[in-house]
């Protein structure tokens, strides 16, 4: 073993230490070392940089006004959204410009590939097979723990977690719809054709709400996206060559689909319950 | 004494892991410390309290409200304060708008009350001066005191803490203890902690936990008195020792089953812990 005097704390564990992730008995020996040892102390110093620094400018430069709402938060209020709502909705992590430029760029391409490689069938496919997508995945990114990073504090909130689900998601499905509206007006020659996302797209987003509490967060909107992506692949291999529309865009696939957003509307007023408690185990 | 939560045979299994083993306990109002390795099942049990995840299997009251039932779930969450172990925030958000946003969670509504309540708990924690910083320019110190203000928002009855001190240096710990105490004051506090001193500065009562079930749960000095006669100094390790630990003058501080004439000397309160982990931590460390 080493002597008394001749032992210093390890440089690892003086990181450690610093970070505060030393853990005993190890810690209880760097406590003790560390009252009694100037150069321990001096490579502690070194080791735990100058947040502290920072934290004091800080405070001498912090504004003292209460904070003034973003231009998210102001233009809700302006609209008449009560404003102890609009700072949820400005908490609803796709709400957010990233994730709305995104939405753009797929929609301006998919419209882009539309207008350019034309629509034989009648039907502008690409576009009419994305949209219904967008709102899906953007219902699914404004809930739940991977995506939401308060959902631990905001799970144990009295605030009922149904509640915040249904503000979030008729915000995001507003504005998912809208954008997808706005990607329709490029394609007027198609006329009410071109609107035959929107019932999918309720379908969809219904569907993925109402399998979460069954299969969680991540994995049922992503079923039911794989199950959408297979439905249209299966359309497109039976349909005879020069046969109309994919199944689903028809008179009779839009009855279906309106169908399912209205049976998933009513599953998931009954498992409403089951959103009061986090899905996953950590 | 009031008690103010109980709970009995909690269990609780993730996959073939047994994250809670029959917990059962009965706090009351103070501060009491949960103490324990990783992988004891301290967060788990905090989380449970807390009604994030439900409990395979056993019951809990809290401040007389059983959150089995939706009604009193929400009941229970309306006396509840949570500080998550890894507290999430929005880092756009400033730390007023942060806590707001919490309060607005915690059904304040009015938008008058809900900022002068805002204002307290910051101004309580001592972030006052700092409410219009993003969150993303707070040291980490400064988080973790945002976090326990939107934890204080509405004055909860039962505050559950989930390892509040970790990450911090010595002297943001030394505030934040003070912060507990403070808010320990007429409420049931929950403070689960790696740190012995944490229990030793700030907690009338301490349950150790180990392998999903409570190993102890008596006063700190019953904890320390665990270890009389079983704690001694010498230059080596001993066969006998549970653990052992090098001290200032580079001596090993041991416990367990001391050797015949050991130089024993006065237990403390990690002391007491480590006996009854049985020499678990320091496998832990080891490994």
């Amino acid at each position: 073993m080493t002597g008394h005097g001749d032992w210093h704390v390890p440089d690892d564990d003086l990181r450690a230490y610093a970070r505060g992730t030393l853990a005993p008995p190890a810690l209880w020996s760097a406590d003790a070392h560390l009252a009694a040892c100037a150069r321990c102390r001096a490579g502690l110093a070194e080791a735990a940089g100058p947040v502290d620094v920072d934290a004091g400018w800080l405070r001498l430069d912090a504004e003292l006004d209460a904070p003034r709402a973003g231009w998210c938060e102001g233009l809700l209020v302006r609209l008449g959204v009560p404003d102890h709502v609009a700072r949820l909705l400005t908490a609803t992590p796709v709400l957010r410009r990233s994730w709305l430029g995104a939405v753009a760029a797929v929609l301006a391409m998919s419209v882009a590939a539309v207008l350019t490689t034309g629509a034989p069938d009648g039907s502008p496919t690409l576009f009419l097979a994305l949209a219904p997508l967008l709102p899906l995945a953007g219902v699914a990114l404004s809930y739940g723990p991977a995506m939401d990073p308060t959902y631990e504090i905001a799970v144990v909130a009295p605030l009922h977690g149904f509640r915040l689900l249904m503000i979030r998601t008729v915000a995001v499905l507003a504005v998912g719809i809208g954008l997808n509206g706005l990607a329709t007006l490029a394609l007027p020659a198609y006329g009410l054709r071109a609107l035959a996302w929107l019932l999918p797209a309720l379908a969809l987003t219904g569907a993925g709400l109402a399998l979460t509490p069954r299969l969680g967060p991540v994995a049922a909107p992503a079923a039911v996206g794989g199950g959408w992506i297979a439905l249209l692949l299966a359309a497109e291999a039976a349909r005879e060559p020069g046969g109309g529309p994919l199944a689903p865009f028809t008179a009779a696939g839009q009855g279906v689909c309106a169908g399912v957003a209205v049976a998933a509307a009513g599953v998931l007023f009954l498992v409403r319950d089951r959103f009061d408690r986090s899905p996953s185990a950590h | 004494m009031t008690i103010t939560v109980s709970a009995s045979g909690l269990s609780l299994h993730y996959g073939r892991t047994r994250a809670l083993d029959e917990v059962g306990l009965r706090l009351s109002p103070g501060v009491t410390g949960l103490l324990g390795p990783n992988g004891a099942g301290k967060t788990t049990l905090l989380r449970v309290l807390a009604t994030a995840v439900p409990a395979d299997r056993g019951a809990f009251t809290v401040l007389g409200h059983d959150p089995g039932t939706v009604r009193g779930r929400q009941e229970v969450r309306r006396r509840l304060g949570y500080l998550p172990q890894t507290p999430g925030f929005h880092p756009d958000f400033t730390a007023f708008a942060f806590v707001d946003y919490v309060a607005v969670l915690k059904e304040l509504t009015d938008r008058r009350a809900r900022h002068r309540e805002v204002r307290r708990v910051l101004e309580e924690v001592g972030l006052g001066d700092v409410r219009g910083r993003r969150i993303k320019k707070l040291s980490g110190g400064m988080r973790q005191r945002v976090a326990l203000a939107a934890a204080l928002v509405g004055d909860p009855g039962f505050l559950v803490l989930d390892e509040p001190t970790v990450g911090l240096d010595p002297e943001q710990r030394m505030r934040f203890r003070e912060l507990i105490a403070g808010a320990g004051e007429g409420r049931t506090v929950l403070l689960s902690t790696h740190q012995t001193e944490d229990v030793a500065m700030l907690c009338r009562r301490v349950l150790v936990m180990a392998a999903g079930s409570v190993r102890f749960d008596g006063t700190p000095a019953e904890l320390t008195a665990r270890a009389a006669g079983r704690v001694w100094r010498s230059d080596r390790r001993d066969a006998g020792a549970k653990a052992g630990w090098r001290t200032g003058t580079g001596e090993f501080r041991q416990v367990g089953d001391p050797p015949e004439g050991a130089e024993l000397v006065e237990p403390t309160l990690e002391d007491g812990y480590l006996l009854v982990l049985d020499g678990a931590v320091d496998a832990e460390v080891a490994a």
